[in-house]
Formats: structure tokens, sequence, C-alpha cells
């Protein structure tokens, strides 16, 4: 279950800008407000910030480009 | 489903390249086609695939089962791929190792999970089960990512080894995704092609990229919109040299489509650098 809610967690940074924008200003506080374990706490706060930025544009020109 | 023979190169089945395709069959071995694009395919359509099918070999290609992750994959959309495998008789079938979905929220491309012990499990239950409903394994394929996966304990060939290792299914490996991934975090691409059984390694994709970010901080991504690169040539020469059987060689090209003379040009690149890996294979073993 946490596994899955830990999924569930990167999926709404990946594509929700808000989500983002909130996770980037309080990593620990979001992650821990989503419910993630200690362990996966401590994963998303040292998260690779230039390849989220990244992947999450990427997402956004490919959905545009889709219509 | 059959054993391929020879080594055969191929294309991804795209409709702006569909005339050109069909009017170079004498030197294209087979086509890859995109199988979610006809999960929903009205009559007609799956029609003209069955027509496709009947000229040339056709391998199947999955984006949406989300075979990476935790969470079980929806027995619908396996159903789906069981469907479409019954009808168009492909000669294998692939997905990729990805979660694409997370708590109802679609992503909508591929993305690399966590690499740990939970998605390995995860992993092989849905191909276990992908392969009990569609009734024969499918190939999987590393895929490229912008970013590390977060809660990493482990790096991506000792990820992917193990759920090969431990799965029926045998590799796609994607050698710009490797390529892309190699440059972007800094690992030896040939190291992680040492690290996985040749036996195991069933498929390859080609494809091409381009650089993005700052121009302090930029990565590879892996577009499908440019040229093949020459070290990925290198690449499939150095998987050549080691596989004991028949490749089968897919470039995927997704737009800016150059003329098809233009990509048949690049099957025949891919073509010579297998008959140089399998030339240092031979000269091994003599």
């Amino acid at each position: 279950m946490s596994d899955a809610r830990f999924e569930e967690f990167l999926a709404r940074i990946y594509v929700d800008e808000n989500a983002r924008a909130k996770f980037l200003a309080d990593p620990r506080g979001e992650a821990s407000r989503a419910g993630l374990t200690a362990q996966q706490i401590d994963d998303v706060v040292k998260i690779d910030r230039e390849g989220l930025e990244m992947f999450a544009a990427s997402l956004k020109r490919k959905k545009q480009s889709h219509g | 489903m059959m054993m391929a023979v020879s080594d055969r190169f191929g294309l991804g089945w795209r409709s702006r390249l569909a005339l050109g395709i069909l009017s170079h069959l004498d030197r294209i071995d087979l086509v890859e086609v995109i199988a979610d694009d006809f999960f929903r395919a009205t009559r007609r359509e799956r029609r003209a695939l069955r027509t496709l099918a009947a000229q040339v070999p056709i391998t199947l290609h999955g984006v949406t089962l989300g075979m990476a992750s935790c969470v079980a994959v929806e027995t619908k959309r396996l159903d789906q791929m069981a469907r479409l495998c019954e009808e168009v008789k492909p000669v294998s079938w692939s997905e990729h190792l990805a979660f694409v979905r997370g708590g109802g929220i679609e992503i909508g491309h591929l993305a690399a999970p966590p690499r740990t012990a939970a998605t390995i499990g995860g992993a092989i239950a849905n191909l276990r089960r992908a392969w009990a409903v569609v009734g024969v394994a499918p190939q999987v394929e590393n895929v490229a990512t912008l970013i590390e996966p977060p809660g990493s304990d482990r790096d991506e060939a000792a990820w992917v080894a193990e759920i090969i290792r431990n799965s029926e299914s045998d590799l796609l490996l994607d050698l710009h995704n490797l390529h892309a991934n190699a440059l972007n975090f800094k690992f030896d691409p040939v190291d992680f092609i040492s690290r996985i059984s040749p036996e195991r390694i069933g498929s390859i994709h080609l494809a091409g990229g381009r650089w993005i970010g700052r121009p302090d901080a930029q990565r590879l991504l892996d577009d499908h919109l440019h040229d093949v690169p020459d070290p990925v040539y290198d690449l499939l020469e150095e998987v050549a040299a080691r596989v004991p059987h028949a490749l089968t060689v897919i470039i995927e090209r997704d737009g800016n489509f150059p003329p098809i003379e233009w990509l048949i040009d690049q099957l025949d690149c891919a073509r010579r650098a297998v008959s140089r890996g399998r030339s240092r294979q031979k000269a091994i073993a003599a």
C-alpha cells in the first residue's frame, strides 16, 4: 500500500503544476501530508530537482502536442 | 508466435510512413505496431491491421499497461492485448519497464519507477499475469528517464537484470534509452550490457533524440524525432558481439519524418553494426 501511495505521489508531482510547486516549496511537509513513510519522505526530499523540472516540462510539451 | 531464424530489421509503423514502408518491403523484415492504438479501433481499422500482418511480420508494442508498478495491471487492459494478439498473431509483443499512472492519475508517458525490491516484485508479478492472460510472455523494454527515479536503492542494470532473471520475459533493449541514461546519469552503457545475460536480450530498439535544458545542465531527451546517432550503432555492435541468437532490430521514428530512403539507409547502418558484432563473436570463438 505504501509503495502504491509513493507511485501516486510521484505521478502527482510529475503532472500537476500546483502540486509540484507546493512540493518544491516544502518537500518534507508535502510528503508527510501525503502519508509517505519516513524512508520515502527522506527519498523525495533528496529528489533530482533538475530532472523533475525537465521531466514535467517534457510531459507538458507532449500533452500540448497531442492537443 | 515463432522464433526468428536470422537477424531481422524493421521500422515502427506510423501512418506517415505507411506508403514508404509498403513500397520497400524487400528491405524491411518486419514492422512494430503500437498495440494501444488498436485497443479501441473500428472493425475497418482492425481489418487494415490484419491485412498489414498478412504482408509483413508484425510485432506489437504496448505503451500503457504500466508493467513496472507495485500496482497490478488492470485485467481489462491485458484482455485487450490478448484479443489483439489473437487477431493479429504477431511474432512477439512487448511493453515497457515503466509505471504510467498512480492512484488514478495518468502520467501520459513512461515514467521510471523507484528501482527497489518492491517494484521488481511488482514487475515480475505483472509480467507473469500478462503471460498468463495473453498466452505469450511479453518482452520488456528499458526506458529513458530525465529524472533519477526517487527512492531507488540500486542502479538501472541491477534492477533490469533482476527482473529479467526472475521472469519469463526477455529484454527489448532500447539502445538509445540506454545511451541517453548513460550520458544523463554518467554510467558506462557497455557495463550495463555486460550485466544482462546475452541469452535474454531478445530485441533491440534504435532511435534518436536531442539535448534539452540549461547549457550547463543539459540532458539528452529520447524524442524519436532525430536520426540514430553513431554511439548507438556502436552499442548495437557490442550487443551483436555477445548475443548468440538472431536479433530483431527496430528503428523508432515518431515525427520530423525524413524520406523513407533515409530510414532505410539507417536500417542498413544497423545491419552493418550487427554484422561487425557477429564478426567479432566469430573471431573470438575461432
